[in-house]
């Protein structure tokens, strides 16, 4: 005689740990999931996108930039300026915690840091060249709060521009509402309000606009408008300081 | 009423500031086949000369006697880009005209004019002329091998290229050592050729091979023997957090020959292997501050003690046309030497210091710089504040004051001016 149970008996057995496995997102939030989900609802992991950033000061005065940008994978990142004409040609290079600046009349690219900007105003070298959160970021704690989650978020290594992160994400499209971002020494340097869903096809639907003002910069602020965000491969060459003076030639 | 009124605006600003609507066109953006960028620049400078110094000695003594110098110049800089395939070509060109107290100069230069075709990204052939950048200083490059001297007083100032012809091959890799690039060339010197680039008649190989391993870039470099001394050297730069960067460079060359003045006036050449390096750091503080710092060490410069020799040489020389109208010593002085010791900064030993502050009280736009150069063997220094301001659109505006200090026979001391004044305004188009 067989001692094994028959299916319906280890069904039987099995549906209340099935219950209970299906039962855990609800008290038990996977922060570091969530930011991953985020990460890819925001943009594909390889893609290529143009932004405009406009520096706002408080009498309203505007300076606008725009920018061609590629990404590969986690940490391959160039941002080429177009515009201004006083810009233009400019672009910046970030591997893995590494960024640099190539000037045209300089001729070599810089190596610059992730709190500098290169545009002036709120916006930061780590703002322009952005990776993914779940890239730079750990979730530490993770919580519901009506129609958002709220997360908490310390940076992986030092080299992180912002040492904390405070993310209110929307529940139903798992996309950011709100970040601020914290100095080590729990000084807020700015926050980052993201609006506008828009559909830019091949799956992808999130924010066109993100707006930042920083107490650092009182009645001034930043907003990046993003458009032609779409999924594209490039060989990793195209990632390198010999690369970044023709990175022109990726449009 | 005064309350209703705040009240009201209070309410009205987040509703108007939520409605606020951006534009963004990316069809006025899109890559063309031929593109044409540059700028025009509008630039005034006032010299305050130094009569007592050995390099206004040398440069004024046949002219009429003046303490200042005032000039205007206007420059166009053009650069053009036409892409057909493959292939994209690219040209540089510049002109200026400057009027100042003793006429009029005209100066127009073709900086680049190279064509280069793209077969992958892993390939590039370049051909034609172009402006190389080897080295990781900022002031000073001692591995710049195939490029002209950069101005420590404005690094970032455009430069003549050379006629070239070379490659870059680029391969990528996952682990430690993630890029490396070879980039050989050829430096070809003939009469009409390349003709400042030193002797002719060579083909000047040179190469170029890149590593980034260990979020370190490192470049090893040389350039063959031919129309230099065969020189050899090497480069590094590392961020060592996300405010602290150091580089440095390396620089043997087999000969180098520089004329020396002696006791009696006799210019003498010498010829010496030379070995220089560059330390350097560039920190940027939580104000905003960045520091950029660096020592340099250049053998083939001049010693202290040669310094001083030339000035004294030079001081005597006018005494001697002041006394008896014999310019010969100083004419002599002028043809020899001249040259090499109105160089910008022709000593062994430097310090360069750049402080500025990016958009201090929260003032967009503005940077206040300061950077000091001092001759570490006479301590004679020249002190550069600064103000730059880009709030307008394309318009650069500069203003910057030089003062030049130093003892009798030292180097800042002995140079041509005391004082310099350089506003500047350029506008991008």
């Amino acid at each position: 005689m067989s001692s094994r149970p028959r299916p319906c008996a280890l069904l039987r057995r099995l549906l209340p740990l099935l219950a209970l496995l299906l039962a855990t997102p609800a008290w038990a939030l996977d922060g570091n999931a969530l930011l991953k989900q985020l990460d890819r609802n925001l943009e594909p992991e390889s893609y290529e996108m143009y932004r405009k950033l406009i520096n706002i000061e408080p009498d309203g005065k505007k300076k606008e930039y725009v920018l061609y940008t590629v990404k590969k994978g986690r940490d391959k990142m160039v941002a080429l300026f177009l515009d201004p004409p006083s810009d233009k040609g400019r672009a910046t290079l970030r591997l893995g915690d590494n960024m640099w600046l190539y000037i045209p009349n300089v001729g070599k690219p810089l190596r610059i840091t992730s709190l500098q900007s290169v545009v002036g105003g709120v916006f930061n070298n780590a703002d322009i060249l952005a990776l993914d959160y779940s890239v730079e970021y750990n979730v530490d704690k993770a919580e519901e709060a009506g129609n958002s989650y709220v997360l908490a978020l310390k940076a992986r290594t030092a080299a992180v521009a912002y040492d904390r992160l405070k993310m209110w994400v929307d529940k139903a499209s798992v996309l950011p509402v709100t970040i601020e971002a914290y100095a080590a020494s729990g000084l807020l340097i700015k926050t980052l309000h993201f609006r506008d869903i828009k559909d830019f096809g091949g799956g992808i639907k999130r924010p066109a606009v993100m707006e930042t003002d920083s107490p650092l910069y009182k009645g001034y602020k930043s907003v990046m408008l993003y458009s032609s965000l779409r999924a594209r491969r490039f060989p990793d060459e195209v990632f390198t300081l010999n690369y970044l003076p023709r990175a022109g030639e990726l449009r | 009423m005064r309350r209703l009124f705040c009240a009201c605006l209070s309410l009205w600003l987040p509703a108007a500031a939520a409605q606020e609507s951006y534009s963004f066109d990316v069809s006025q953006f899109e890559k063309k086949p031929f593109e044409l960028n540059g700028y025009a620049e509008l630039k005034a400078e006032q010299f305050t000369f130094d009569r007592h110094a050995a390099l206004y000695q040398l440069g004024f003594f046949d002219q009429p006697q003046r303490d200042g110098f005032d000039r205007g110049t206007g420059s166009l800089q053009l650069e053009g880009t036409y892409r057909q395939g493959l292939a994209t070509a690219h040209v540089i060109a510049y002109g200026s005209y400057a009027h100042d107290d003793t006429g009029n100069d005209r100066d127009t230069r073709l900086y680049e004019a190279s064509v280069s075709v793209q077969p992958s990204s892993h390939a590039t052939y370049d051909l034609g002329k172009k402006t190389l950048s080897w080295g990781k200083g900022y002031a000073w490059n001692p591995v710049g091998f195939v490029q002209r001297a950069k101005d420590p007083n404005d690094p970032e100032l455009a430069r003549e290229g050379f006629v070239i012809a070379g490659g870059d091959f680029v391969r990528s890799f996952d682990g430690t050592l993630k890029t490396v690039a070879l980039t050989p060339l050829l430096v070809p010197t003939t009469a009409g050729l390349n003709a400042d680039f030193g002797t002719s008649e060579h083909l000047n190989p040179a190469a170029k091979i890149y590593f980034f391993y260990a979020n370190t870039d490192i470049d090893l470099m040389m350039l063959g023997a031919g129309a230099k001394s065969a020189r050899y050297g090497v480069d590094f730069s590392r961020n060592l957090g996300t405010n602290l960067e150091v580089h440095g460079e390396w620089a043997r060359a087999a000969s180098v020959t520089r004329p020396v003045v002696d006791a009696a006036g006799n210019v003498v050449p010498i010829e010496a292997s030379a070995t220089s390096y560059l330390l350097g750091l560039r920190y940027l503080s939580e104000s905003q501050l960045t520091t950029l710092f660096e020592y340099y060490y250049n053998d083939a410069g001049y010693s202290e003690d040669e310094m001083r020799s030339f000035a004294a040489v030079v001081h005597g020389a006018y005494d001697q046309y002041q006394a008896s109208g014999n310019a010969a010593p100083l004419t002599k002085l002028r043809t020899a030497l001249q040259p090499a010791m109105a160089r910008p900064n022709p000593g062994q030993r430097y310090l360069y210091l750049r402080l500025s502050q990016q958009e201090p009280f929260d003032i967009l736009y503005l940077t206040p710089a300061l950077t000091i150069i001092a001759n570490v063997d006479d301590r004679s220094y020249s002190v550069a504040p600064e103000l730059l301001y880009t709030g307008i659109t394309n318009l650069e505006l500069r203003f910057r004051v030089f003062w030049l200090r130093g003892t009798p026979l030292s180097d800042f001391g002995e140079k041509q001016n005391d004082r310099r004044l350089d506003l500047r305004a350029r506008y991008y188009f």
